[in-house]
């Protein structure tokens, strides 16, 4: 399998071109543009139906993932997420796991392991329907944000990151989410809850944060009728 | 192996004696086109897309008819637009730009992504209708009706079918890509910005079956067979909605 | 300072480099990262006079960062997609739109009353700002697309929705688009500004007013 980011940074989209008949990847739902006629789709539900039907009610993001399979070689398929942004892919090694947001998950093979009932993402969010995603084993991992992806690698110092920008980090970080300049600030300067990092890794954060986008569209929505 | 042509749609300005003189700047990610008017030409440009114009240049709103049409051709685009309207698709008008006097008008669509140029010498191109931006010349513009299937997907309910000979400068939401299909594709509806050649095409539900229909959340797709090209684009409306959606307030 | 502006067009984020007790100022909700030396403070001109602005439709809210005890680093970026530019402050200054606005360095003098533009802007909660200062310094600004600088040598027309700052010793008027109400409604065209005189006009690529009505009008409806 092999695969291409265009577009990037800015709209990218993955093209992937199977060299083999029966090689499979892993894709969020709607993420399909495009795909040769005899390449086949099939549905299926994350994670058993108690944990996806968990991580519907968070409002998280689908609980449905397709598989992909090729029939024959030379086929193709083509990849973009929601947002306007950019996509990132790791090869992942099997030695270090990556946290992710869950709205970050674009694609993987069958041999990364997505852990969606890992404990030590709760909390993490404050309310947004988001959680944390751990992502190990070998093999190619996409993801992507909203904005482009700005990797810090985080030493000594540690990091702080405004939460809505996190889109994923290495396993080797800790993190402790405060709220910025006490609580006048918090009330007056729009910073939410940011997260503070130390250790040793790399931090990828979004450029752009979809509840700024959400706050510039909400008066552009229809008000619902009949409410009271 | 499907052979893959991908196509760098044109950005620099165009050598003098070869169409309308013009300039594509911002691109890939923010086109915007700027369109160089001498006396006599008009540039008829999808309404709401003027950013900027020299003050000497005339704006004349007008419907999107062919300026040949006759009378019922016209009462037919009424009608079409106002379906559109109901729909929920863009505005049916189009502006006539025009100068006695050289001026520039610059034009860009609502979505982000890129434009891109095309001279028609008498082919037929199929364009999805957002994807209209503008075009000088005497343009044939027909709308199509996808079919029933069609109107659920929201986006892809009609189609322009241009020909003729002119420039014609259409854009797309995120980067366009050409694929050349020879056998059977698959394009997600929001995704497809255009095609032309010797293609037939139905619209589907993704997947296998109901389970695939309702919850592999692709939504519909075109199903392309024969020969020709197939434009797409590398982002989608209704994706854009659909990951915004759960993490809006309320 | 340094400022640098990377993933440029469309996901633009300036990385301002402070020094040692160096500041900078920028609009409330910027911020995306920052090191951890980095002091935030709100500036509100005091709660009664920062509630008043609230209230009043122009919330404009601007943090102060500054290093201390050493250098540090702030990452600001804009709320929509699209370029950002750092501009060099002038004699002249500039007249900035409000949501334009990312960060300036402290000497820059912003003002929110500038008068006589009250129906400029179709959307609600934009204004315009005058940006002066009595010695050299910077103004972040960000767009919604990419950013064009465009020279106004005798007369220019722009799509308001369109505009991102000028140079404030250009003349402009505000009028509608087409010639009529009518027309100006069906044409898709709000409202347009003509100016005449030299300068520069940096405009941006797209229209957040139609982004918001093409993408807002697909949404769940609220409720209320």
């Amino acid at each position: 399998m092999r695969y291409e980011l265009k577009d990037k940074p800015d709209f990218t989209i993955v093209h992937v071109d199977f060299e083999a008949p029966g090689e499979q990847i892993l894709v969020e739902s709607s993420a399909m543009v495009a795909r040769a006629g005899g390449v086949g789709m099939q549905t299926q539900m994350k994670g058993g139906l108690l944990a996806a039907a968990k991580r519907k009610m968070l409002g998280g993001e689908s609980i449905f993932q397709n598989t992909f399979t090729s029939t024959e070689a030379g086929q193709d398929l083509w990849l973009a997420p929601g947002p306007e942004g950019d996509v990132e892919l790791l090869e992942l090694d099997g030695r270090s796991p990556v946290m992710l947001s869950s709205g970050a998950f674009l694609a993987s093979a069958p041999s990364v392991n997505l852990d969606t009932k890992w404990a030590g993402s709760r909390g993490f969010f404050s309310g947004q329907g988001l959680f944390l995603l751990k992502a190990e084993g070998t093999g190619p991992l996409f993801f992507a944000s909203y904005g482009g992806i700005h990797a810090v690698d985080v030493g000594p110092a540690g990091y702080i990151c405004d939460t809505s920008h996190i889109v994923g980090f290495t396993g080797g970080l800790s993190y402790d989410v405060t709220k910025v300049g006490g609580l006048k600030s918090l009330f007056f300067s729009g910073e939410g809850l940011v997260c503070r990092f130390t250790g040793h890794g790399r931090l990828w954060i979004a450029t752009r944060n979809p509840g700024a986008l959400a706050s510039f569209l909400e008066p552009y929505r229809r008000v619902e009728r009949g409410s009271n | 192996m499907q052979p893959q042509a991908h196509i760098e749609p044109s950005t620099a300005p165009t050598p003098t004696g070869l169409g309308t003189p013009h300039e594509i700047t911002h691109g890939p990610s923010f086109a915007m086109l700027r369109v160089d008017l001498q006396p006599g030409v008009t540039v008829v440009a999808e309404a709401g897309a003027m950013v900027a114009r020299s003050e000497q240049v005339s704006m004349e709103v007008k419907m999107n008819a062919s300026p040949s049409a006759s009378f019922f051709a016209k009462l037919k685009a009424f009608f079409i637009a106002l379906i559109r309207k109901l729909i929920g698709g863009e505005t049916f008008f189009v502006n006539h730009f025009q100068s006695s006097q050289p001026g520039s008008v610059w034009l860009a669509p609502t979505m982000a992504g890129q434009i891109a140029y095309r001279r028609l010498h008498g082919e037929k191109l199929t364009l999805s209708t957002g994807a209209y931006l503008a075009h000088v010349g005497a343009l044939e513009m027909k709308m199509k009706f996808g079919g029933l299937k069609s109107l659920l997907a929201k986006e892809g309910a009609f189609f322009l079918e241009l020909g003729g000979e002119g420039d014609l400068w259409f854009n797309s939401y995120g980067g366009v890509h050409a694929i050349d299909v020879d056998g059977s594709y698959l394009v997600d509806n929001g995704h497809l910005v255009g095609f032309e050649g010797n293609l037939t095409f139905t619209i589907k539900g993704a997947g296998g079956g109901l389970m695939g229909l309702v919850a592999s959340g692709e939504g519909m797709v075109c199903e392309f067979t024969g020969q020709g090209r197939v434009y797409i684009q590398s982002r989608n409306l209704g994706s854009l909605v659909g990951w915004l959606t759960p993490l809006l307030p309320g | 300072m340094e400022v640098e502006i990377a993933y440029r067009p469309a996901h633009a984020m300036a990385r301002v480099v402070l020094e040692r007790d160096e500041s900078i100022v920028a609009e409330s909700g910027a911020m995306v990262g920052m090191s951890t030396n980095v002091q935030m403070q709100t500036q509100s001109g005091g709660l009664m006079k920062g509630l008043k602005r609230m209230f009043g439709g122009e919330s404009f809210f601007r943090n102060t960062f500054t290093a201390s005890g050493g250098a540090g680093e702030v990452l600001l970026a804009h709320s929509l997609c699209g370029d950002m530019v750092a501009m060099e402050m002038t004699p002249t200054g500039y007249f900035v739109q409000s949501s334009a606005y990312i960060a300036s360095t402290p000497n820059v003098n912003l003002d929110t009353k500038v008068g006589g533009f009250k129906t400029f802007f179709a959307g609600e909660g934009v204004f315009v700002l005058k940006a002066t200062a009595a010695a050299a310094g910077k103004l972040v600004v960000g767009a919604f697309g990419g950013i064009q600088e465009l020279s106004c040598d005798g007369n220019l027309v722009i799509d308001t929705g369109h505009l991102v700052a000028w140079d404030a010793n250009l003349e402009y008027t505000v009028g509608k688009s087409g010639s009529g109400w009518i027309a100006s409604f069906l044409s898709g065209e709000g409202l347009v500004c003509h100016f005449h005189g030299q300068g520069r006009i940096w405009i941006q690529t797209r229209n957040p007013a139609e982004y918001g009505t093409t993408v807002g009008r697909m949404l769940p409806p609220k409720k209320r």
